[in-house]
């Protein structure tokens, strides 16, 4: 039964509902190895053995009794600990909110629950989201399962939702995305994760780092996993007045394992011919894989990306201030350092810059979807390096060293400044034995042919099928 | 830095600023060029409103 911890929320779903498999084995194997492997790994903050056990055999007495969810019915997954979850504990990976018990679950907490999906604990994460290493200092920070050796980071902010779902101990999770926080450590431990379209995934309920940047969405280890967790989530709420009424799609039904004559463009400047030499033969390579299965693949340039790193340092700061003042004002040692210093920094942008960033915002937009009209999706790296190691602070990109976190965030940020949705998946290993990752950026509220892409170029290689030594 | 952060609330210390200063410093140029950029016309956007 080993194995299960390495299967698919797909196949397990499929096993559970053909009485294949118990949701209690399946839950009790993933908290098994969380036992045996998260003191080292620290991807949990909290874990729930106890309610997991008990959702699985009610899940099981459903099946019993024919009642059947969904595709997701008995299948375990894991939030990061911002998602507000019904009397447990979420923390926001802080000390400020360490004992913070929520009334009801966030909305697609629920959503998944209805699914009939189990959770098995929190997840780790950078302090309050504010951090691409996926750094924490109250908690102990998350290690990158892929090197056993050298403490690495995960990348963050969902650094607990990279090393989980890698490692074998969840098999999906919901991280969270403001600069690149699902793909980022999507990049570094080599899985998939979507970052949807603003306002196609409700937010209620789930701790916000900078609101207009925000994003929800699935980590899991392929396209169809986050397929389907996404049609679990997806939709208008209510509760958050961003949200789209435009229908949800089934996404799994995009995934047709076919490409032929769908355009790729490979974003040049600013994106693969900045990144490291294995990441960027990596991409370059994707792309000719994905030709050779008959996609049309060009290159462009969005030459407004250029000035996206300090509008949206200004947006990202000034709104995270905003949120966290009062806490600022009589808290602010109760902060980890760096998170302290980055909040800090929203006392200095004024409304005029604010606004200015927010015009930027419009002209980057407005390009990406000018590139996007003669194209379906664009390709670049997720990252431009691998996982850095711990205490890391400068690499080497192809236009001059960077401090690691600009570096990390640098490739993910522009679409969570534009809102386009945007997918990564692992593309290759360094030389290291390091996973590296690409991103597809689709259309506004076209997820399917992203997740269609990742699919069919997951159909042609094995990358997302590697496991970590430390598994 | 301090005054600037009192008028916004904050009983911060030029000792606790100091660390900030290179990078407010760095991101406020930064700023600071994109007034040259055009964006007169453009309606300030926060989010993809489609419905």
């Amino acid at each position: 039964m080993a194995d299960l911890v390495w299967t698919s929320m797909a196949d397990l779903g499929r096993m559970i509902a053909t009485k294949e498999v118990s949701p209690v084995e399946v839950v009790r194997a993933h908290l098994d190895r969380i036992a045996t492997l998260d003191a080292g790994l620290r991807a949990f903050i909290t874990v729930c053995a106890d309610a997991a056990l008990q959702a699985a055999r009610a899940a099981e007495a459903d099946l019993m009794a024919g009642k059947v969810a969904g595709p997701l019915h008995g299948v375990p997954w894991a939030p990061k600990d911002l998602y507000s979850t019904k009397g447990v504990r979420t923390t926001g990976g802080s000390k400020i909110l360490a004992d913070s018990v929520p009334a009801r679950d966030a909305t697609v907490v629920a959503r998944l629950a209805g699914a009939g999906a189990i959770v098995l604990g929190k997840l780790n994460m950078h302090e309050f989201a504010y951090g691409p290493e996926g750094l924490n200092a109250h908690y102990g920070d998350a290690r990158n399962p892929w090197d056993s050796s050298v403490h690495r980071v995960t990348g963050g902010s969902s650094s607990g939702s990279g090393a989980a779902v890698a490692a074998g101990l969840a098999p999906g999770s919901l991280g969270s995305d403001t600069g690149g926080s699902i793909r980022i450590p999507a990049s570094l431990c080599g899985i998939t994760g979507l970052k949807p379209t603003y306002g196609r995934v409700s937010r209620a309920g789930v701790l916000p780092l900078a609101w207009s940047m925000d994003h929800v969405g699935p980590m899991t280890r392929t396209a169809r996993d986050s397929a389907l967790m996404l049609g679990a989530i997806a939709g208008y709420d209510p509760a958050d007045p961003t949200t789209s009424v435009l229908p949800v799609p089934d996404y799994t039904m995009a995934l047709t394992g076919d490409v032929k004559g769908v355009r790729v463009g490979l974003l040049r400047a600013h994106f693969t011919d900045v990144a490291a030499p294995e990441v960027r033969s990596a991409v370059e390579t994707a792309a000719r894989q994905l030709e050779q299965a008959g996609a049309i693949v060009d290159e462009v340039n969005l030459t407004h990306v250029a000035h996206v790193g300090p509008a949206s340092t200004a947006i990202v700061a000034s709104e995270a201030l905003a949120y966290h003042a009062a806490w600022m004002r009589v808290r602010a040692q109760d902060y980890q350092p760096d998170v302290r210093e980055r909040l800090r920094m929203g006392a200095f942008i004024s409304g005029a810059q604010y606004l200015r960033a927010q015009q930027l915002r419009a002209l980057v937009r407005s390009e990406i979807d000018s590139a996007l009209v003669k194209r379906d999706v664009l390709l670049a790296p997720a990252t431009p390096i691998p996982a850095p190691a711990l205490g890391e602070r400068e690499t080497t990109l192809g236009d001059g060293k960077s401090d690691v976190r600009a570096a990390l965030i640098r490739l993910t940020r522009p679409f969570n400044y534009s809102g386009h949705p945007a997918g990564s998946a692992p593309c290759g290993f360094t030389a290291g034995g390091l996973p590296m990752g690409f991103q597809l950026v689709g259309r506004p509220f076209d997820e399917a042919t992203v997740l269609r892409v990742i699919d069919a170029y997951q159909r042609l290689t094995d990358w997302h099928t590697r496991r970590p030594p430390v598994a | 830095m301090k005054r600037m952060a009192a008028a916004g609330g904050f009983a911060w210390t030029d000792a606790e600023l100091e660390p900030i200063r290179p990078a407010v410093e760095r991101l406020l140029d930064a700023l600071d060029r994109l007034e040259s950029l055009p964006l007169e016309d453009l309606e300030p956007t926060t989010q993809y409103r489609v419905l």
